[in-house]
């Protein structure tokens, strides 16, 4: 019986039958059969579907004039992402404004969500982590080549086209490593900010690890924004035009 | 000179401890990966303190000079300081994937 949170008990309860059938579909056998659902899985569900929540809540309450408390927050995160976007990608950059706010709530949520008793952060598990690294990765791929059709080839070959034979596999190596470094680096901060929260409680459990949960936070509100920094600075590798 | 005979000095002194592999009994399990894995968090950290501060002492002087690039300078600064962050915790990842 693995070690599961109150939510996680409640999916299992609930979801194990299918979820357990779908795994088996797959020819996989979970570790658990009676909780197949891992505690990362039913973090990530909640805050899945605490976003889609809001964000259907702040649609219907859109509106020109007389915007609400909502709508002002929304704008000000949208005018953020917006603003360092242009300013990193130049011209034409709105419209990759929805995947980076999505992938910005989605990190600070999985982020921030560990720091509530009986929750646990998604994001310190390795696996997910490299899914938001996965997701950015296939995106800029994929407006790099929107943009530039199949001359987006051209960019893995280097300023010149004799050096390409060198070239071509270090661009390749230095794109998987971006994948690596976007996944480790937001693992071990929220990992070891886990860790070093724990420490200081089994040393010390009145006051100080307080200052370490304090500094978790701060850590989680900036590997988000270095994570949606980082991919628009690889959109602008891939869609910048050279003139 | 005088720091390399004083160099010399201290690494024949520490020649006198050779004796204590003379001694006997049952070997114990040294698990050198724990104490490789202390040195090495040690180091990484280390420069990484060093290369952050160098990074940190830049930006303050450069934005000295000119108030009036703050968002520039700021930018850069976050974005530098995290990178090389990260390269201190590859090296905690290896040690919680290794050390047992």
């Amino acid at each position: 019986m693995p070690e599961q949170l109150w939510f996680t008990k409640i999916l299992n309860h609930l979801f194990a039958g299918p979820v357990n059938s779908l795994l088996h579909a797959f020819s996989i056998t979970p570790k658990y059969p009676n909780a197949p659902i891992p505690n990362s899985l039913a973090m990530e569900l909640l805050v899945f579907f605490f976003l889609l929540f809001l964000f259907l809540l702040v649609r219907s309450r859109l509106s020109v004039e007389s915007p609400g408390g909502t709508q002002h927050l929304f704008e000000v995160v949208e005018g953020l992402i917006q603003n360092q976007s242009n300013e990193i990608i130049g011209h034409h950059s709105e419209g990759y404004t929805p995947f980076l706010a999505t992938l910005a709530f989605f990190i600070l949520l999985c982020n921030l969500i560990g720091v509530i008793p009986g929750f646990e952060s998604p994001t310190a598990v390795p696996i997910v982590p490299l899914g938001c690294a996965l997701c950015a990765f296939v995106y800029y791929q994929f407006q790099g080549f929107k943009h530039a059709g199949i001359g987006y080839l051209k960019h893995f070959a280097g300023p010149m086209p004799a050096l390409a034979p060198l070239m071509i596999p270090i661009e390749l190596i230095s794109h998987l490593a971006r994948v690596l470094s976007l996944t480790i680096r937001l693992f071990a901060n929220m990992f070891a900010g886990d860790m070093v929260t724990l420490v200081f409680f089994s040393l010390v459990p009145l006051g100080v690890p307080i200052l370490f949960l304090g500094l978790h936070v701060g850590v989680s509100l900036l590997q988000t924004y270095i994570f949606v920094l980082l991919t628009t600075v690889y959109l602008q590798g891939a869609v910048a035009d050279e003139h | 000179m005088r720091l390399l005979s004083k160099l010399f000095m201290a690494l024949s002194v520490l020649s006198f401890a050779v004796p204590a592999f003379a001694q006997g009994g049952t070997p114990s399990e040294v698990n050198w990966v724990a104490i490789s894995a202390g040195f090495s968090m040690a180091f990484a950290s280390g420069i990484c303190a060093l290369a952050q501060g160098k990074a940190t002492a830049a930006a303050a002087e450069g934005l000295a000079r000119n108030p009036a690039a703050r968002p520039g300078i700021q930018l850069a600064l976050i974005l530098g300081l995290a990178l090389i962050e990260s390269l201190a915790l590859y090296t905690l990842v290896i040690i919680f994937a290794k050390v047992k």
